[in-house]
């Protein structure tokens, strides 16, 4: 039936995927203790509405879904949408500049977490000069590291920079 | 009402509220020619200023990044072909033309002109306009509010982008992530599954930013970092000629009167008044000819009705604090963050702070001609910076955002989710706004609900027995019901039509 279709996989998996959210956010709402005052409307109310509600958007998904496909659904193919065939390696370098940024940001601190991020995801979009990059984002992970710290009193982790940018911490 | 915005003009004159406002419609001209980088993006990024800046200076630079966008997206429509804004679409489609015969000049001053005109006209009607929504809704109880708010919901939700289904599961998304965190009325904690991050409720800059920057950054990295772009070289004098004129102001005109109330009504922002306004323009042309090859009526009607409606916004934001579009929700939110409520009160309450707000856009309008018309050349060269500078830059930005909220690596994790997210959401056509006005509206609901359920004694005819909010509740109820209808009918027509018709050929 209607699995042939491209792109009904995915339609399929995201209409499954609201309806086990809204399946499990009502799991999660009627163990909510009832602890209305006077007026009968207590904590619990509308947390129930809210998953019933993604409960019927799942299931009309799903019903769309195996009928035909989702209406006005995005085109499958990327000409169409006026892109061009998905690059994986590009959606990497930006999520692995993301990652390395998290991994980094406490121990590195967070200029040279977000050089590393600058470049990673300068690397995502075509960039072939990585030491170009990374310089660039030093110099604006220094700037914004600045402006944080000194004029919006928002501390930010130096890291490994400590001894050049400790003059600048609080 | 005179005696207010005069007062009004003496906060936004103030020296360090016009800096404010100059930082503002500067940024947001900039960030409008910027593809990829949009006002609820960058008015999300900016809110954590809001711990340092005083009220009236920060609302005053976030209101004018917002209308300012509307000016910078028409340069990138009419140069680049790409629409530096989902409000641009339309000015891209005669504006790119125009360039490409060697008319980007009076197509870029028509767009500017045309938002100076329609700007400054839109904020003559705000200030007439606000007060008397507030003398009515200072009557509006709980149970009119949250009719009021149901029917927002629904507007920007269900009748609003191409599928029911996912506008409203985006909205029970938001709605979802606006239960998590401590009831205020109780104290009970929803949601939050004892992890500490999640107690104080997901924030709103976090959702933005992942859906807006972080999710739009994935999807441009995957499916169009690879695309060669055509820059249109800044050709021809600036100047109108005497025809572009006579064929400029009425649309100028026109779009000012289908952009305004589109955006006073919940209607999630500009795209349909600027379409609107391009069919007028179409139809109603001498040259209907021309249309598809660069006709300067088609750039501009949208570009007037863009800025026309982004002021409507404002309406509903401040009388009723009501928002209407994905970057009025993140304004609310700036307002939140001074524990300022928008809604007929604040007229009253915070009069000089509402004023100047309004004052100020006059005055920002002026600003926004002369940036964008006499310094045009600075814009087109922001235009040129490297697509992978500009992503990495932007990164670099929302990070900071998400990360300086609690200094912590979970906000950066939960960041990445939402960027995921709107990974998916961007590649199926799930509508951003309705997560982002379900989040920040979802609360204000539940609570006028449940005050105005306390008031009743827990009698919920409450909502159908008040004129105003049964009115509006059954106006909802036709917004979903009537496009349904018509649609099973269409579908099955379409079913027997090729049958009904197959004989004939």
């Amino acid at each position: 039936m209607a699995a042939g279709r491209p792109g009904a996989r995915a339609e399929l998996a995201l209409s499954a995927g609201v309806l086990a959210l809204g399946i499990a956010a009502a799991t999660v709402a009627f163990g909510l203790p009832d602890t209305a005052s006077y007026a009968r409307i207590g904590p619990n109310f509308m947390p129930r509405v809210v998953a019933g509600g993604l409960v019927a958007c799942g299931l009309w998904l799903l019903a769309e879904a195996l009928t035909g496909g989702w209406r006005d659904a995005v085109p499958e193919s990327p000409a169409e949408r006026g892109d061009h065939p998905a690059c994986w390696r590009a959606f990497a370098w930006v999520t692995a500049g993301l990652f390395a940024q998290m991994a980094l940001i406490h121990t590195a601190g967070f200029v040279v977490a977000a050089a590393v991020l600058f470049a990673c995801v300068a690397r995502g979009f075509g960039s072939m000069r990585p030491l170009r990059d990374a310089a660039g984002g030093l110099l604006l992970g220094i700037a914004l590291f600045l402006f944080f710290v000194q004029f919006l009193n928002v501390n930010l982790p130096a890291g490994w920079l400590q001894p050049l940018l400790g003059a600048a911490g609080t | 009402m005179l005696q207010s915005l005069g007062g009004g003009f003496g906060v936004a004159l103030a020296p360090m509220n016009l800096l404010w406002g100059f930082v503002g419609v500067t940024l947001g001209t900039a960030i409008g020619v910027l593809p990829g980088v949009g006002p609820a993006l960058t008015v999300a990024m900016l809110l954590p200023l809001t711990v340092k800046l005083e009220p009236t200076g920060a609302l005053i630079m976030f209101a004018g990044i917002y209308y300012g966008a509307m000016y910078g997206g028409s340069t990138t429509a009419i140069l680049l072909n790409t629409p530096g804004e989902s409000a641009s679409i339309a000015t891209a489609l005669e504006g790119n033309r125009m360039a490409k015969r060697g008319r980007a000049g009076p197509a870029l001053a028509t767009s500017a002109i045309g938002s100076f005109v329609a700007g400054t006209i839109a904020v003559l009607l705000l200030t007439v306009l606000a007060p008397l929504v507030v003398e009515v809704a200072l009557k509006f109880g709980p149970a009119e509010y949250f009719a009021l708010m149901v029917f927002a919901f629904v507007t920007v939700a269900a009748v609003l982008g191409s599928s029911m289904a996912r506008g409203l599961s985006m909205l029970f998304l938001g709605l979802l992530l606006g239960l998590v965190g401590i009831d205020e009325q109780t104290g009970q904690m929803r949601f939050a599954f004892g992890v500490p991050e999640l107690m104080d409720g997901v924030d709103v800059v976090v959702l933005a930013v992942g859906l807006f920057a972080v999710g739009e950054a994935l999807y441009v990295a995957t499916y169009q970092s690879r695309q060669r772009e055509e820059l249109e070289r800044m050709s021809g004098s600036l100047w109108m000629s005497k025809d572009d004129w006579r064929r400029s102001w009425p649309a100028w005109l026109r779009a000012t009167a289908i952009g305004f109330p589109f955006g006073t009504i919940p209607a999630g922002g500009a795209e349909i008044p600027t379409f609107l306004s391009y069919a007028v323009e179409k139809k109603l042309s001498r040259h209907p000819e021309e249309f598809g090859h660069g006709a300067i009526e088609g750039v501009a009607g949208p570009e007037a009705a863009n800025n026309a409606s982004s002021t409507g916004v404002l309406v509903p934001l401040l009388t009723l604090g009501i928002p209407t579009s994905a970057t009025a929700a993140i304004l609310l939110a700036a307002f939140q963050n001074y524990g300022i409520q928008p809604g007929p009160l604040l007229f009253q309450t915070q009069s000089a702070l509402v004023w100047g707000l309004i004052a100020s856009m006059y005055v920002g309008n002026v600003l926004l001609l002369v940036l964008n018309l006499p310094l045009i050349g600075l814009w087109v060269k922001v235009l040129m910076i490297p697509r992978p500078v500009l992503y990495g830059g932007i990164l670099v930005f929302a990070t900071l955002g998400a990360y300086s909220l609690h200094q912590s690596v979970v906000d950066l994790v939960t960041l990445y989710v939402f960027g995921l997210l709107g990974f998916i959401m961007r590649r199926r056509g799930f509508p951003v706004a309705p997560a982002v006005i379900g989040l920040i509206l979802g609360p204000l609901a539940e609570s006028q609900f449940r005050r105005a359920l306390a008031i009743s004694q827990g009698d919920p005819s409450v909502f159908l027995s008040h004129p105003i909010s049964a009115g509006l509740l059954a106006l909802t109820a036709l917004l979903v019901v009537v496009p349904w209808l018509v649609r099973v009918v269409r579908e099955r027509r379409a079913r027997r039509g090729p049958l009904a018709r197959a004989p004939g050929g």
